[in-house]
Formats: structure tokens, C-alpha cells, sequence
């Protein structure tokens, strides 16, 4: 039993809900009769909602108050996660409002006027549900509205944090000289502040806790002891710079470079983590000095780490090692400078800690920030003044290229002259970003730099790795150097994918932003009413990629597997090959295509379009491509055939889709096109057999007996051991002419491809034969008739040289 | 080697699709459903037998017929016969 003032109470909340949703309809409904509850799931959600309320009023009071860019990150973190959940309860009705509808559509719509009345139990259950549902739309409205109030307050984070930022930067101090003393004012005033507090910490240590300070600094230097010889012990071959070696490569010197850098880095960053963890274990610290010291760890750390960064890829000690190619002497001292830069600007940190805990004036931040500008701008500009780098071929040192030098010049000056005109707060931003940015894009520039050592030839199979990989797999040095290339590629797109984002954050982007570009660019965009979506075509691609190496791989199995067992024809083979190559193509192509997001309708309008100028431009390349479906499909030769088309004949060695290759017996590859085999026509010497006639012609002389030569030849054919017996060779008497008798052997062989040989033997075989038996192979006769004009002066001038020369020879031999 | 693959194809299939909610008109009308994603309310048109991608990061919807819902952004809605279907 409910009791009677909590019914009401509830019947009266119904009703509220009941006008808020239906603020025009609340007449028409049927009268609220049954006494229903709230519904369960909105019972559930609502104070989970009006918590999340609650804290949307705090969030508002927080953005009123905050002054700092760090608050206002947060709170915006804070909103996107509140948004977040207002989201998660609006989708945890939905299956209740998916039951309730379904219900109602079950019970379908009230009985209209004239219709018989239903039954009453329907009439309550449609109102409960109605009722329900009204009250779940009003609380999802509430939930809706509460989500456009944080998306709002995220919209003026944002703009408070872009004025924010804008108003540090056009701030302007005016720098005089009254500013001056103030400032030494504030600095005595500062320095006997922090004396105090440090002395009385350090007062507080002595008397109590210097058991515990002993212990953590004891501990503390152990864990680091640890880590030095320990790592020394089992990483040391890694890191230590072997003088013997000559030229080592560029991969074992950036090996060297990364472990050196990292085994030293963490040494000391172990050593300050757990004296400082054990610091507070041991409650030594109190919260001001807790923020001092943590400030001061992480300096020294991020100092450290940046000059052992420095000193390994200049490694002015060992040359042979450098990454760069910068002198030792000077890249001394660009270390030291790079080095002070960051002691610099940490130093500038750990004041900025001094002054908050100690509560400064403004004057000595402002008067700190520009000493600590000013000089990073100086000490870029002694940078950019160093003549540190070394000529790959003569080995003299030269300056810096002139685009380098401006810019160091330029970021070394900005800072310097907007700090000196009281821009502190630009001056102070600048150098910073100049510090934190330098140092990203160094690490990227030696990222990149492996990127390419790696690439080079043969640079991944001279590493231990790469030797492992090749005996593991078994790869020659081909693959090994592709491989190389790949891992060029992913260690290129590795540096952009982790270094911009890192350089956007240090530039005041928020995660939130970056992953919601990112999301827009993968996930797509529009231009025109085309979408383009960089994950969509990346999947497109990899499916086309996956589907084509399968439909090879498929080919492959269906090729060597099941159709050579099958005893299928060669020629039958190739072709379900080819086939089946191309329509996994296709298949992989369109999967690609549509994958990739792009509308194949579309495509097809633009085919539609093209065909025209396809058929005119393409008509050949089309032509030859059906003319090799239907050279697949008819078969009327296959690889392996002896063919002759267009006055050339070979072997065929391959049947593509557009053109055949033929080899001829000069070893000449032709190309021709298919659709010359389907428009000519095509000789083929072994298309059903390679069985074939060879014709021999022998002419001999009318002295002989053309019987005896018959039968000779005839038995001459017969005993070769390659001619057929069946069908019977067959010695043709051709023709008579003037001067021979013509004959022809005819004899048919299994194989065509013999006939050179089989032509050879049985000439030779005739001609000993002949010559054995005295049969003369005749030159021809010709009896040649002379038809003169005036034959009588020719024999006139005939007889008078001979009487000339007979009398000539008379006096001679009268003489 | 084979489950790899079929992994990587899932896995590609699934990301293809799960960026944002699509709503698809399967009456012969132009349906209007209001939306409010971030800080702002729109009306969304979707023609008859109309797609559209809507939501890439989560948002309240008002259909036609009244009803609200809230979509996380990986949603098919269809709405046919004035009924709203979401899977």
C-alpha cells in the first residue's frame, strides 16, 4: 500500500510532467485516472542527472574565477566528460522508449468515434504508457538542454582561454628606472621571504627528520647505483663508444646516441624520482617546499636530459660517433650553449615557483622574465654566430647556411626587442616555445635522419636486427633493402604522426581539438557533394590490397592444386587462370572502390559519359581486350602452340587479356595484338596434335628408272625411325620436266617440332643412297637458240679477224 | 596467417563505419528531425529515400513525430510510416 500525501505527491509530479510535454494537448488526453509511479528508469536516471546539474552550476562559478590557462584547460576536460555523461544517460533510455513504442503499436490506436469501445484494461495500459513516455521525452528535453549549456560554457572556455592568451601577450610593462628600484625592493623583500622558509624547513629537518632525510637520499642514490652499474653491466656494449672502429654506420652510431641518452637520462631521473617520492613518504617535505623541490627535480632532469641529448648526437669527443656533422671544437661549444639555454629557461621555471610560493611583486617577475629572455635571445644568437659545421670533403669549418643563420637571428632577436619594449609576456612566451619547440624538432630531424639511414643500401641488413630477421625468414638482400625502404617509410610517417601532435600541444592545443581534426580528416569531409574520408580510403585500399593477394593466392591453389590434378589441359589451365586473375581484380577493385566511400552509381554516370570518347579513343585497346576474352574463352591455340599468323609463326609463351606473345624461332619476342588473331586467320601446328606432314622434293635424272628411284625413296622413308607408319609415308612422282624427273616424299610425324631433324636424315640418307646407287641428281639442260638479224655481217667480220690474225701469225712465223 | 587477416578485414569494415549515426528517410515525404549537437539546435531535411550522415560525436534527436532520442553516434536510424527504428 502507498500511503495517501506520497500518492498525491505523485499523481501531482504526473501531472506537472503530463503539462510540460503536452503544454497544447493536456485537454485532449484521456484524464490521468490510473495511478501510476514514475516510471522506474527515469526514477533511476534523475539524480544521476540533477548531480550532473549540480556540478554544470559549479563548473559556471569555476570559469568565473579562473585566471590561469592550466584552469581553464581543465575545466574545459571537465565538461567535455560531463557532456559525455549527459549523453550516456539520454542513451540508456532508449530501450525503454524502444519497449514502450513497440507496446503501443501492439495495442494499436484508441477506437475512433462510432467504433465499439475497447477493453478498459487497453484504455489504462496505453495512457500508462503514453504517460511513461512523456515523462522520459520530458527528461531526455532536460538531459538535451543541460548538454547545449556545457557546449556553450566549452565555446566560452575556449574564447576566455584565446583571450586570455592574447591578453598576456599585448601586455606592456613600462621599464624605467623606478621600476628598477622597486625591483631591488622586491628582490631583498623575496630573497628574506624564501631564506626564512627554506631555514625554518630546513631548521624543521635537522631537529626531526634528518633520519629520513638520510634514508631517502640513501635510498635514492642506491636505486640510482643500481640502474648506472646494472645497466652498464648488461646494456653498456650498447652505449659505450668503441674509439677502434673507424667509420661505424650510421645506425650503430644513432644506436649508440639513443642508449647513451636514454641509460644516463634515466639514471638521474630515477635518482630525483625516488628521492623525491621518498621525501614525502618520510613527510619531510611541506607543501611550498614540495612544489620547490619538485620544480627544481624536474628542471635538473629535463636539463640533463637535454645536454646528454646534445653530447650524443654532437659528441665532440668521439668524431667517429657524431650524428651530425659538426666540428669538435665548436661543437663544444654549441653544447654548452644549448645547455645553458635550458638551464636558462628552466631556471626561469623554478623562479617563477619562487615567486608564486614566496608571493612576489609583479615587478620581479616582470624584472626575471626579461633578464631570462634576454639572455636565451643571446645565447641564440652566439648559436647562430658558431661556425660549427664541417666540410664533408675538405673537413674545414664553416657557418651555418644563410637560411639557418636568419632564422636563428630572427628567434634570437624577437624575444630580446619585445622584451626590452615591456612585452614581457610575449617576450617570455616566444623564448620558451623557441626552447621547448627547438628541442621536438631536433629529436624529429634525427628521426628523419634514421628514416633515411635506413633506407640507404644495405644499411638494415649490416644490423644485428636485420641479420637476425633475414636468417630467421630467410630473405635474400633484395627483400631485406625493400624491407629497409618500408621501414624508412613507417619510421617518416612515425616522427609526423608523434611529433606534430606533440608540438600543436606545446603550442596550446588541446588532445580534445586534435582527436576531433583528427576524426574530421579520417572520417571525412565534404567537397561538392563528394566525401572524402581518409580512413575510408585507407580501407579501401587495404581491402583492394587484401582481396588482390588473396585472388593470387586463390589462383595460385586452383592453378597447382586442383586443376593439376584435375589432368585439366594446359590450355584450359591458363585460361580459368586468367580468368579467374582478372575477375579477382575486378572483385578486389570494385570492393576497393566502394570501400573507399566512392558511389559506384556516380562512377557509372561518368563511364556513361566516357563511353563515348572510350569508343572512339580506346576502340583498339577495347577491340583487342574482347578479342582475348574470346581467345580464353574459344582456345583456338594455347601456350606451348607452333602458330602462324600475318607471315610470322613461333611458339606461343603467354595470353593476356590485350595482346599474345609469341616467341619465333629466332628467339624473337612478338607482341600481337589479339584481336589480329580473331580478325585473320591463325595457322596453328598443334592444335588438336602435334602430328604434321613434311614435304621433301627430290628432282633425279630422266636417265634412271623413276621405278627404281620410287622404291628407293620409299624405303628410305620408311626406315626412318621418327616417320609414322600410319598414315604410310608416300612418295609422290610429281611432274615430269626437261630436265628432271620431280619426286616428293611425304611422311607424317608424331611430333612437328622434330621436323628440322627428320628433313636433315632423310636428305642425307637420299644423297648416299644416290651416290650408291649411281642416280644422277641433274643440273638442268637448256638448249639455247639464237635468233640473229644480220648474221651474214656478223660471220663477214668473224671470218676477216681470223684471216687477220692468220696472216699476222704467218709473218711471225716467217720471221 | 588467416585469422590475421580476416581480423584486419573485420577490423577495416567496422572502422569504415562507425563514425557517424546515418538517418534514412523511407517515406515518400521529407521528413524534418531536429538535432542538437554541440552548442546548437538544427533542423536536419532528409528527403524521401534520402541517407544522410548526421552526429559524428554524439546528440539529441526530435523526430516528427515527437519523440526524442539520444544517439552516440554509431546509429542507423530509418523512419517509415512515421515510425522511427534505431539499430
Amino acid at each position: 500500500m502507498i500511503s495517501r500525501p506520497l500518492r498525491q505527491f505523485l499523481l501531482t509530479i504526473v501531472a506537472v510532467l503530463l503539462l510540460a510535454a503536452f503544454p497544447y494537448g493536456a485537454s485532449a488526453q484521456a484524464p490521468a485516472a490510473a495511478p501510476e509511479a514514475v516510471s522506474s528508469i527515469v526514477a533511476e536516471q534523475r539524480p544521476a542527472i540533477d548531480a550532473l546539474k549540480k556540478q554544470i552550476a559549479d563548473f559556471d562559478q569555476q570559469k568565473g574565477k579562473a585566471d590561469t590557462d592550466a584552469a581553464l584547460a581543465g575545466l574545459r576536460l571537465n565538461l567535455e566528460a560531463t557532456g559525455k555523461k549527459l549523453l550516456d544517460i539520454g542513451v540508456s533510455f532508449r530501450p525503454r522508449i524502444t519497449e514502450i513504442n513497440s507496446r503501443l503499436e501492439q495495442l494499436g490506436p484508441p477506437p475512433a468515434q462510432g467504433q465499439p469501445p475497447e477493453a478498459q484494461i487497453v484504455t489504462d495500459e496505453r495512457t500508462r504508457l503514453t504517460t511513461e513516455k512523456a515523462e522520459i521525452n520530458a527528461v531526455l528535453g532536460d538531459t538535451e538542454d543541460q548538454l547545449i549549456q556545457v557546449n556553450k560554457m566549452i565555446d566560452a572556455v575556449g574564447e576566455a582561454r584565446r583571450e586570455l592568451f592574447t591578453h598576456t601577450l599585448s601586455q606592456r610593462v613600462n621599464i624605467n628606472y623606478s621600476l628598477g628600484s622597486e625591483i631591488v625592493e622586491a628582490y631583498g623583500q623575496e630573497l628574506q621571504t624564501m631564506n626564512h622558509l627554506v631555514a625554518s624547513w630546513w631548521r624543521f629537518v635537522i631537529t626531526f627528520k634528518w633520519q629520513s632525510m638520510l634514508a631517502a637520499a640513501f635510498f635514492a642514490a642506491i636505486a640510482a647505483l643500481v640502474l648506472l652499474i646494472g645497466g652498464q653491466r648488461t646494456l653498456g656494449h650498447l652505449y659505450q663508444r668503441d674509439a677502434r672502429i673507424e667509420a661505424p654506420s650510421y645506425l650503430s652510431r644513432l644506436a649508440v646516441a639513443f642508449w647513451s641518452t636514454l641509460m644516463r637520462s634515466l639514471t638521474v631521473v630515477v635518482f630525483l624520482a625516488t628521492t623525491y617520492l621518498f621525501l614525502g613518504y618520510f613527510n619531510v617535505m611541506r607543501p611550498d617546499i614540495a612544489s620547490l623541490i619538485y620544480m627544481l627535480f624536474s628542471v635538473i632532469g629535463i636539463v640533463y636530459f637535454v645536454h646528454a641529448l646534445a653530447q650524443a648526437v654532437i659528441c665532440p669527443g668521439a668524431p667517429n660517433w657524431r650524428l651530425v656533422r659538426v666540428a669538435p671544437r665548436p661543437g663544444r661549444i654549441l653544447m654548452v650553449l644549448i645547455t645553458a639555454t635550458a638551464t636558462i629557461t628552466g631556471l626561469d621555471y623554478i623562479a617563477d615557483t619562487i615567486n608564486q610560493i614566496a608571493a612576489s611583486a609583479l615587478s620581479l617577475t616582470v624584472a626575471k622574465s626579461l633578464f631570462a629572455t634576454v639572455l636565451v635571445g643571446l645565447l641564440i644568437i652566439a648559436m647562430a654566430l658558431l661556425k660549427p659545421l664541417e666540410d664533408e670533403e675538405t673537413g674545414k669549418i664553416k657557418a651555418w647556411p644563410r637560411a639557418i643563420r636568419i632564422f636563428l637571428y630572427t628567434i634570437g632577436l624577437v624575444p630580446m626587442i619585445a622584451a626590452l619594449f615591456g612585452y614581457i609576456g610575449l617576450a617570455r612566451f616566444v623564448s620558451q616555445q623557441i626552447v621547448i619547440n627547438g628541442a621536438v624538432l631536433v629529436t624529429m630531424y634525427l628521426g628523419f635522419l634514421t628514416a633515411r639511414a635506413v633506407s640507404d643500401e644495405n644499411a638494415l641488413a649490416g644490423t644485428k636486427l636485420g641479420r637476425a630477421v633475414q636468417a630467421r625468414f630467410g630473405m635474400d638482400d633484395m627483400t631485406m633493402d625493400q624491407l629497409g625502404l618500408v621501414a624508412s617509410i613507417v619510421i617518416n610517417v612515425f616522427v609526423v604522426i608523434l611529433g606534430i601532435p606533440i608540438i600543436l600541444l606545446l603550442w596550446g592545443f588541446q588532445w580534445s581539438e586534435m582527436s576531433a581534426w583528427f576524426l574530421t580528416i579520417a572520417t571525412g569531409f565534404q567537397i561538392g557533394s563528394f566525401n572524402i574520408s581518409l580512413v575510408a580510403i585507407a580501407t579501401g585500399v587495404l581491402l583492394f590490397a587484401v582481396f588482390y593477394f588473396f585472388t593470387r593466392w586463390f589462383q595460385g591453389w586452383l592453378d597447382t592444386r586442383v586443376m593439376a590434378r584435375g589432368k585439366l589441359d594446359s590450355g584450359v589451365r591458363n585460361s580459368i587462370r586468367t580468368a579467374v586473375g582478372y575477375l579477382g581484380l575486378g572483385i578486389a577493385g570494385v570492393i576497393g572502390i566502394s570501400a573507399a566511400g566512392i558511389n559506384l552509381s556516380s562512377l557509372a554516370l561518368v563511364a556513361g559519359g566516357l563511353s563515348l570518347g572510350i569508343g572512339f579513343g580506346m576502340q583498339a585497346i577495347v577491340s583487342n581486350f574482347v578479342s582475348g576474352l574470346i581467345l580464353l574463352a574459344e582456345r583456338p591455340f594455347k601456350v606451348g602452340d607452333w602458330i602462324e599468323t600475318g607471315g610470322v609463326g613461333g611458339i606461343v609463351k603467354k595470353i593476356s587479356v590485350r595482346a599474345t606473345e609469341v616467341e619465333t624461332f629466332q628467339r624473337q619476342s612478338l607482341i600481337i595484338p589479339n584481336s589480329s588473331f580473331i580478325n585473320g586467320s591463325v595457322g596453328n601446328w598443334t592444335h588438336r596434335n602435334k602430328l604434321g606432314r613434311v614435304d621433301i622434293p627430290i628432282g633425279v635424272s630422266h636417265k634412271v628408272d623413276p621405278r627404281r628411284v620410287h622404291a628407293i625413296l620409299v624405303e628410305i622413308a620408311r626406315s626412318h625411325p621418327l616417320v609414322l607408319k600410319n598414315p604410310e609415308p608416300f612418295v609422290a612422282f610429281k611432274a615430269i620436266l626437261d630436265s628432271t624427273m620431280d619426286f616428293e616424299i611425304r611422311v607424317h610425324l608424331a611430333d612437328l617440332s622434330n621436323s628440322g631433324t627428320v628433313q636433315n636424315e632423310i636428305r642425307f640418307a637420299i644423297i648416299d643412297r644416290f651416290a650408291e646407287e649411281g642416280i644422277d641428281i641433274p643440273h638442268p639442260q637448256r638448249d639455247v637458240n639464237l635468233h640473229l638479224e644480220d648474221a651474214d655481217s656478223i660471220v663477214d667480220l668473224l671470218t676477216k679477224r681470223v684471216k687477220a690474225e692468220l696472216a699476222a701469225d704467218a709473218k711471225k712465223f716467217k720471221q | 596467417m588467416n585469422k590475421i587477416i580476416v581480423a584486419i578485414v573485420l577490423s577495416a569494415i567496422s572502422a569504415g563505419s562507425a563514425f557517424a549515426a546515418s538517418v534514412k528517410n523511407g517515406d515518400d515525404s521529407a521528413q524534418t528531425i531536429v538535432v542538437t549537437e554541440g552548442s546548437s539546435k538544427t533542423q536536419l531535411q532528409v528527403g524521401a529515400g534520402e541517407t544522410v550522415d548526421f552526429c559524428s560525436s554524439g546528440c539529441f534527436v526530435t523526430f516528427p513525430n515527437g519523440d526524442r532520442e539520444a544517439l552516440k553516434g554509431n546509429e542507423t536510424v530509418e523512419i517509415k510510416g512515421g515510425k522511427v527504428s534505431i539499430k
